[in-house]
């Protein structure tokens, strides 16, 4: 069976297989670029299935339809008929639209979020890049976004738009302060911000259930963490109950309203992306990264990141939409609050165990 | 070990990559059919009124205000967490946690400041209020 968690990165793997390493700073390069061309190759293969295919169909057993079903078995044709016809679309640019910016938002939209997997540990070895500050790096490049997000609302020219960037800036800063303090109480059990440390700080057994090992799974040791970071997490990609950026019955699409063709598809593409970001960070965080029984750690993590998806997609069927004045009660006045004493706890505990 | 950095570039360069070549593959397939009024703004089917650039609730500004502060908190409260245990084995749970307790109270009472103050508080326009329907 292949190590859980290998030493070595995944480019010094591939360096080290194709005799790289005597070309010093660019067989580096190229080694790095050939897994990160595998990493983006597994995002987008995810985002393509979940996107077109798994979001209709899971929407669809959940309000009794029937959805995509006449292409290919299952359906799964329209993933390639989807994208195809998106990609054709006319390009419409409106009038007095701040071109730089309205032309950049979705780059960085789609980029930040594939950025952001750069540090994930994926099992058997597949991590681009294990830097020591890991976790601050991920949530950093998280939120940039945001900043996507603003840059599509403002560009458009449109009032819905403007209305949506404003509304995505304002939830962006509501909760992503309790994601950051949830996070770093995880830090206080793992003593590090290295996604390797992270993972294998949740290996050990925590007790024996009917002879079961049952893992020291920060999910398991702290639940109340785990549970304000899905709920932020959930805030922090923008989805039910916390959609209103785009707010379809209320503001037509939010920041993305002015968007069509190529742009469109990156926003969806960027977006569906995020989710899977927020769903690999809290599999690292508190369900033991790539850890699982059997199978090997790429699947458990596949699997892991699809339950993130698949509750926030449970939420849009059947949670209804918080309102601007409620999603900012909720966030500083419950959240943050409810994060600041998680963290004073969880310090207190671990100090007096420890 | 390599340079994490060099591989993370990498990433950013592929991360790059994809969206602009998805881009030159749309410029290629799609077609162009300008028309009258087919770029105006989308108002519902409205013609448009007016520009975009308008005042706007003063309240994001607040909240915006209110997140720079704890977002500064929470980049000292990184490292401290990650010594956290280390410390205290080595000087004790008190000298650990209490000057962190200390500055996180300051914080905590800031955020009372102001929450008593309506920072966090979603006002609405006069013109809302009057407008309001049921309640």
């Amino acid at each position: 069976m292949l190590p859980l968690q290998s030493a070595t990165p995944l480019p010094d793997r591939i360096s080290g297989l194709l005799g790289l390493g005597q070309f010093g700073v660019p067989g580096e390069l190229l080694a790095g670029l050939l897994a990160s061309a595998l990493v983006a190759t597994f995002v987008l293969l995810n985002t393509a299935v979940a996107g077109p295919w798994a979001k209709r169909k899971i929407t669809a057993s959940f309000t009794d339809r029937i959805s995509v079903n006449r292409i290919g078995p299952f359906g799964l044709g329209t993933i390639v008929v989807d994208s195809v016809r998106l990609l054709s679309k006319e390009l419409i640019i409106p009038e007095r639209v701040d071109r730089p910016a309205f032309d950049l938002a979705p780059l960085v939209l789609a980029s930040s979020a594939l950025l952001g997997f750069a540090v994930i540990p994926m099992g058997n070895g597949i991590q681009v890049a294990d830097p020591e500050i890991g976790l601050a790096y991920v949530f950093a490049i998280a939120s940039i976004a945001s900043l996507g997000l603003v840059m599509a609302g403002y560009a458009s020219s449109n009032k819905y738009s403007f209305l949506g960037g404003l509304r995505a800036v304002a939830q962006n800063l509501a909760y992503e302060i309790p994601l950051v303090l949830t996070g770093v109480s995880v830090v206080i059990f793992a003593g590090s911000l290295q996604m390797s440390e992270i993972v294998a700080a949740q290996e050990a057994t925590l007790f024996e259930v009917a002879g079961v090992a049952i893992p020291q799974w920060f999910a398991i040791v702290n639940p109340f963490a785990f549970g304000l970071f899905l709920v932020a997490n959930l805030a922090e990609v923008g989805r039910n109950p916390f959609d209103i950026p785009e707010a379809p019955t209320e503001i037509v699409a939010g920041y993305q309203t002015e968007y069509s063709s190529v742009y469109f598809v990156l926003f969806y593409l960027g977006e569906f992306i995020h989710i899977f970001l927020g769903g690999a960070i809290i599999a690292t965080l508190f369900l033991g990264g790539p850890a699982g029984p059997v199978l090997p750690g790429i699947v458990w993590f596949t699997i892991k990141i699809w339950l993130v998806f698949l509750l926030t997609q449970w939420c849009r069927s059947a949670v209804p939409r918080v309102r601007i004045d409620q999603l900012i009660t909720i966030g500083w006045k419950g959240m943050l609050v409810l994060s600041l004493a998680n963290l004073v706890l969880t310090a207190a505990i671990v100090g007096v165990i420890a | 070990m390599s340079n994490p950095w060099i591989a993370i570039g990498a990433l950013a360069l592929v991360g790059l990559a994809i969206p602009v070549v998805m881009m030159a593959t749309s410029a290629l397939l799609r077609p162009s059919v300008p028309e009258q009024g087919k770029r105006a703004t989308y108002e519902s089917g409205e013609i448009p009124t007016g520009s975009t650039r308008i005042r706007f609730n003063i309240q994001y500004y607040m909240v915006a205000l209110l997140f720079v502060v704890f977002d500064i908190e929470t980049v000292l409260i990184f490292p401290w967490t990650v010594i956290y245990s280390d410390a205290v084995a080595e000087v004790g749970l008190a000298r650990a946690l209490v000057p962190m307790l200390v500055f996180l109270t300051t914080l905590v009472v800031g955020l009372g400041w102001a929450w008593r103050n309506g920072a966090v508080r979603w006002v609405r326009s006069p013109r809302a209020e009057r407008q309001k329907v049921e309640q």
